[in-house]
């Protein structure tokens, strides 16, 4: 079996509800292999060992599983335990007087205005939310000692009732966490092994309702990430597979089995974020560091802003009704995908959100809908494949697609291809608002960005979506199906702490903020030595949560390392300035600035896989051609006979101009009248207006 | 059928349904941008935390054409002002840049002079295309008297604060000496300004895209599209008259008001009559005409559809009919400071004359919120502070579901100030925060639970202003369902009784605002026993309750 001694293996294992994406990466020939396996929802691991046995043996050769030397894992075991409810029986421990925070939340409904809404289930309930006697000020001082035996008491109360976690989040713990450690070690002396969940070192930071839902949704899903992991190792072990498992979390990197379970909060919506890492490395390989990301799948689509190199991070998230003060990249989702359903609503074109999905999926799958979906819409226009997808994997029937839009049409008192390019227009509209609050509404222009665009259905829409935002270039990757599996391959182990510290900006504050970070210093030196990372891969990148006296927003800026005293102060109050200038427009000179949290990132940089620079072709574009489709252009309001391009016949070089389709295995690629495609070393297409 | 004609596109040009949409798109994100850029850039607290805000654009003729509210009472509050500007302004002599300011009630600003409108002219190819309008509430004027407007803060009536860009610093100077923090308002109306300025921007955009006429045109549609929307709605109300009437309170005034709505449903058309409601009163529970209108909007909206658009076209089917200087329909010189008081009431009013034609979609009385002011000279600073805080109760419930449990409602819909937040930037102690103990009206489906907020000053004697409506009168239960708790202001040890809601609070004292909580739907003793012993187990109710109202045998 062993038939390449000299290969050493990177997998990256994305676990979804359907599927189950392997992508091996071989580090001497610096390849890519891609497979798949149907997911096993009972038992995740399953389908994981199974599939990373079967991909390595199925590779031209075979694989070793004892070359396996790292193996990246994204799984939504945690997001699906919190939507389906799934969670830990968890109790929590707080400040006597505030039990009812978490429940109150921000005392607004969740619709304006709607009289039927209802909240996001309470995860501790009301009779498991125990109140012990202690109170800090805002300023650390301890107005109320602990009351250990109220400890004590509410303890022995959720053993009683069976509490299988534990939250602990009491007010002002950020600035003096005094009273949640001591709350912590008698829970462990009164039941040793409960998962417990501690505000100030899951999400150190002001308000105390976010910070308590963190620490409580984090509580709840602690013994389900642990139950999980506890099964995929030995599994893989028995794989022969002995590299531990790196998970991805939502900012983007990767962090240890151990810490994962400790902290599976942070693994909530890491799918998406693996997609964005893998465009940071492929802007890093490109040279293109400006990128707008579109992944558009069946149901929705993520798109994400990366500038210069780095992704744009969100410090507050609200996922399914909780929010989450866990770092995560700035990704916005809309319901616009594939399977979005296009409907008259009183005179008027909607698509979406509802989606018909994968099952019925289109009216084209035959498999019982009947409301065209944008796929459908795209049958009808020509630019999808007329009697198969996936690669002739799949057959559909392009006649019923007509039929549902036609019927659409008739409501709408248009013709059948207006309609058609209808739904398109309507979808792109939906998405392009999606851009807009990414960049936009952040101070940032979508015409200084490239748009990379992957998902099963991005490539197909990016070109008109890229238009609308009068956004210049687009990039669509080799693999646009498997992105997040390759991101998973691309990750550093990356961790995100910080810790509140409210004060005057001023130099006599300087000490109490330069004390706050070397706090967090010394924790992320603990983190890089619990994740075995060598000095010289260590980064830290410290910056500080900053605005005007008594604003509630805050902006991050980067913490000017190389100054000090009078000079430090001045380079924040530039920065400061220059991003509020950029986001709002405005300075107010003459008003004080306040320092709220210090954040610190700690990546432990991992070797990435490489991607591979092929030579140019040899041959012409022309070769690549398979046959031609006719596409209707509502530019010139008529079908044309399109060229089709197969993708993996392109190389390095190649050109290729619009209109015309490129077809690969997991997507479809439109290029406009216009526009043209060049194929660059590492099989991306780069398409940009012809000049 | 074709419902595509259009016929009302101001200048006959047909646009396609698709382009309608998509225009439809871009002018919603315009409204949505504007407000994000106001709570983003902000400087007060209430603001920005609170985002008590509301944008809007109108079109050349004072239409509107889209609104991006966070709060429903916003839904009217501008309405006056576009109309006031065209009806008193020569608008031959209104140029690119010049930037109107109101605030009055009763010409044409919001509905209470905290509400500060800023309304620009959006120009394009030399023609005066749209308005693009915004309202942010400032948390000013405090410790003022309510007898009628002219205690209130200062009026402003829509003047212009810039002309072609330039700042009118007379007119600015006026204004912030007038204002008690003006350091804020300042912030605040560079945020107003931006937001303003960025609308002016994309309107601009979306006509050198589309061609203004496209744009006029695909506007129009757009507030056909929401008549339809709303007539559609409508009709599936039974046709018919509905009435009902209520007892009204609020500590502001000393008698108890008798309060009542006719109500009659004709095909897709509505006609709300508010006619025999008392007379405009010297004190701040006074609605404008647009505060009435916002309130019915707000509840024709959650009863017929709540993702109609709330533009124009919404508006058209639905008629309100209010005796001038009543009320609802209050003239100068009325105070309106604490409008929402009787607006929560007519919502209320409305949903229960309703309940009659459409039992399932409506929800039980709910709470009139508690307002809750404290000011002084902050211990730390020595500067004047001022926090101000509508406290949520809840909501009535509703056929098949409880209501929901400390939550503002209705027309109000203000987030609370984190206590991590306030503590640190105001000399104030939060004690309580917590859901109170059996205030859910009973009911097979119970009333929300109401909210305690116990709040001590520190180090300081503050000003307090704290009360709200229902202080006698309780909400109200339907079918059989029993009313909620009423309002209450917990006084702390050595707290003298305030007068009209005002009162001092020394140095360590404290008061708890509980404001009055939701009613319950259907008999309580047909409440499912499981549910029943969930709240007893989770401290919802007393064994007392559970035993006696909800006939639990324990």
């Amino acid at each position: 079996m062993l038939k390449d001694r000299g290969s050493r293996f990177r997998v990256g294992v994305d676990s979804g509800g359907t599927f189950t994406d392997i992508c091996i990466f071989d580090e001497e020939k610096s390849e890519v292999f891609v497979w798949k396996i149907s997911s096993t929802p009972s038992d995740p691991s399953e389908g994981i060992s199974e599939g990373v046995a079967q991909g390595l043996g199925a590779m031209p050769g075979g694989g070793d599983p004892a070359s396996v030397v790292y193996f990246g894992h994204g799984t939504t075991v945690g997001t699906n335990a919190l939507i389906q409810g799934r969670g830990a029986d968890c109790g929590l421990i707080t400040t006597e007087g505030f039990r009812d925070v978490l429940e109150i939340g921000r005392q607004k409904r969740p619709e304006l205005y709607s009289l039927q809404s209802v909240k996001a289930p309470i995860l501790a309930t009301r009779d498991k939310r125990m109140e012990v006697r202690e109170r800090v000020l805002f300023d650390g001082t301890i107005a109320q000692e602990l009351n250990e035996d109220d400890v004590r008491n509410a303890v022995r109360e959720l053993k009683a009732k069976g509490v299988k976690a534990i939250a602990i989040c009491t007010l002002f713990s950020f600035i003096e966490p005094g009273h949640e450690k001591r709350i912590r070690e008698i829970v462990l002396e009164e039941i040793p092994d409960a998962f417990l969940s501690v505000s100030h070192e899951i999400a150190p930071e002001f308000r105390e309702y976010e910070r308590t839902s963190t620490t409580v949704v984090n509580a709840y899903l602690g013994p389900v990430m642990r139950t999980y992991l506890d099964r995929l190792t030995p599994r893989l072990l028995e794989a022969g597979i002995s590299a531990e498992p790196h998970l991805t979390q939502s900012n983007g990197g990767v962090i240890s089995c151990e810490t994962a379970k400790n902290q599976p909060v942070r693994t909530v919506l890491s799918g998406p974020a693996a997609g964005v890492t893998a465009a940071v490395e492929l802007g890093r390989a490109t040279g293109i560091e400006n990128l707008i990301t579109f992944d558009m799948g069946g149901t929705s689509s993520d798109v994400a802003l990366i500038d210069r190199g780095q992704p744009q991070m969100a410090n507050d998230i609200v996922v399914h009704g909780y929010p989450l003060k866990v770092p995560m990249l700035d990704i916005h989702t809309v319901g616009a995908g594939g399977g979005s359903i296009a409907y008259v609503d009183n005179g008027l074109l909607k698509v979406g959100p509802r989606s018909a999905g994968a099952n019925p999926g289109p009216v084209c799958y035959g498999l019982g809908n009947e409301e065209p979906t944008v796929t459908d819409a795209n049958i009808v226009l020509g630019i999808l494949n007329q009697t198969h997808l996936l690669n002739g994997r799949m057959a559909i029937d392009a006649e019923a697609s007509k039929q549902a839009v036609a019927r659409l049409a008739e409501q709408l008192g248009i013709g059948v291809m207006e309609a058609a390019q209808g739904i398109i227009r309507v979808v792109t509209a939906n998405m392009a608002k999606a851009i807009r609050v990414i960049s936009v509404e952040r101070g940032y222009d979508p015409r200084d960005y490239t748009m990379l665009a992957f998902g099963g259905a991005g490539p197909i829409h990016a070109a008109r979506l890229a238009k609308e935002l009068e956004i210049p270039k687009l990039l669509i990757p080799k693999h646009p199906g498997i992105m997040c599996a390759i991101g998973l391959l691309q990750a550093d182990l990356r961790t995100n702490i910080s810790l509140t510290r409210m004060s005057p900006l001023s130099l006599e504050a300087l000490p109490m903020i330069e004390a706050g970070f070397a706090q967090l210093r010394e924790r992320a030196d603990e983190w890089f030595e619990a994740e075995a990372i060598p000095p010289a891969a260590r980064t830290l990148r410290l910056a500080i949560d900053v605005r005007y006296g008594g604003q509630a927003y805050e902006l991050t800026i980067d913490w000017p390392e190389d100054s000090t005293g009078e000079a430090l102060i001045k380079a924040i109050r530039e920065r400061f300035e220059g991003a509020h200038k950029q986001l709002y427009g405005y300075i107010a000179e003459e008003e004080p600035i306040q320092a709220t949290t210090l954040r610190v990132e700690a990546i432990g940089h991992v070797p990435k896989a490489e991607l591979k620079r092929y030579p140019p072709a040899a041959g012409k574009a022309e070769d690549a051609i398979v046959g031609t489709r006719k596409v209707y252009l509502p530019e010139l309001g008529s079908f044309t006979e399109c060229p089709l391009y197969e993708r993996e016949r392109l190389g390095p070089g190649h050109v290729v101009a619009g209109p015309a389709v490129v077809e690969q295995m997991d997507s479809t690629t439109f290029i406009l009248p216009g526009q043209k495609a060049t194929v660059d070393p590492y099989l991306n297409l780069l398409i940009e207006w012809k000049a | 059928m074709n419902q595509n004609s259009n016929p009302t596109a101001a200048s006959g040009l047909y646009v396609d349904p698709v382009t309608v949409e998509v225009i439809g798109s871009a002018l919603s994100t315009i409204v949505e941008e504007m407000g994000k850029a106001i709570v983003r850039a902000a400087y007060s607290t209430n603001i920005k935390e609170r985002q008590d805000c509301s944008t809007v654009l109108f079109d050349a003729e004072g239409r509107t054409i889209a609104q991006a509210e966070r709060i429903p009472i916003h839904l009217g509050s501008l309405l006056g002002i576009a109309e006031y500007v065209l009806k008193h302004v020569d608008i031959s002599t209104v140029e690119p840049g010049d930037v109107f300011v109101g605030n009055d009630a009763h010409t044409g600003g919001g509905t209470h002079l905290n509400d500060i409108v800023f309304l620009e002219p959006v120009f394009f190819e030399g023609e005066l295309v749209a308005w693009v309008t915004n309202l942010a509430h400032h948390s000013d004027f405090v410790d003022r008297g309510h007898k009628h407007i002219f205690q209130e803060g200062l009026r402003i009536p829509p003047i212009r604060l810039y002309r072609k860009g330039v700042l009118q610093q007379d007119v600015m100077d006026l204004i912030l000496l007038n204002c008690q923090v003006p350091r804020e308002r300042i912030n605040d109306f560079r945020a107003q300004m931006a937001a303003n300025r960025l609308g002016v921007q994309r309107y601009q955009a979306l006509c050198t895209k589309y061609g203004k006429e496209v744009v006029k045109a695909a506007s129009a549609e757009i507030l056909n599209y929401a008549d339809r929307k709303t007539r559609a709605g409508i009709a599936k109300i039974p046709d018919g008259v509905y009435e009902h009437s209520c007892r009204f309170d609020s500590n502001l005034v000393d008698e108890v008001m008798d309060l009542k709505v006719r109500i009659e449903v004709r095909g897709d058309e509505i006609f709300f009559d508010l006619s025999g409601n008392p007379e405009q009163v010297r004190a701040p529970i006074n609605m404008v005409y647009t505060a009435t209108l916002a309130t019915v909007y707000f509840a024709v909206k959650t009863l017929v559809d709540p993702d109609i658009p709330a533009n124009s076209g919404f508006h058209r089917p639905i008629h309100v009919a209010a005796p001038e200087g009543s009320l609802f329909n209050a003239v100068e010189p009325a105070a309106v400071y604490s409008r929402t008081d009787p607006a929560q009431r007519l919502v209320d009013l409305i949903f229960a004359a309703l309940s009659k034609a459409i039992p399932e979609e409506v929800c039980a009385a709910c709470t009139g919120g508690g307002l809750m002011t404290f000011s002084g000279i902050h211990p730390r600073t020595n500067r004047f502070y001022v926090y101000n805080e509508m406290c949520g109760g809840s909501m009535g419930a509703r056929a098949g579901k409880d209501g929901l449990d400390g939550v503002q409602v209705h027309t109000t819909n203000t987030a609370n100030i984190p206590i991590e937040a306030l503590e640190f930037e105001h000399p104030i102690m939060v004690e309580r925060y917590e859901l109170v103990k059996d205030s859910g009206g009973p009911g097979q489906w119970r009333g929300g639970m109401t909210i305690r907020r116990k709040v001590k000053a520190l180090d300081h004697t503050a000003t307090v202003s704290a009360g709200g409506t229902n202080a006698i009168v309780p909400p109200w239960g339907l079918f059989g369902g029993m009313d909620g708790t009423t309002t209450n202001v917990e006084l702390g040890e050595g707290v003298a009784p305030l007068h009209r809601r005002v009162g001092q609070v020394g140095p360590g004292q404290s008061i708890a605002m509980v404001a009055s909580s939701g009613g319950g739907y259907g008999d309580p003793k047909k409440r499912d026993r499981a549910l029943v012993l969930k709240d007893l187990r989770e401290d919802r109710i007393s064994e007392e309750a559970a035993r006696e109202i909800y006939g639990l045998e324990l």
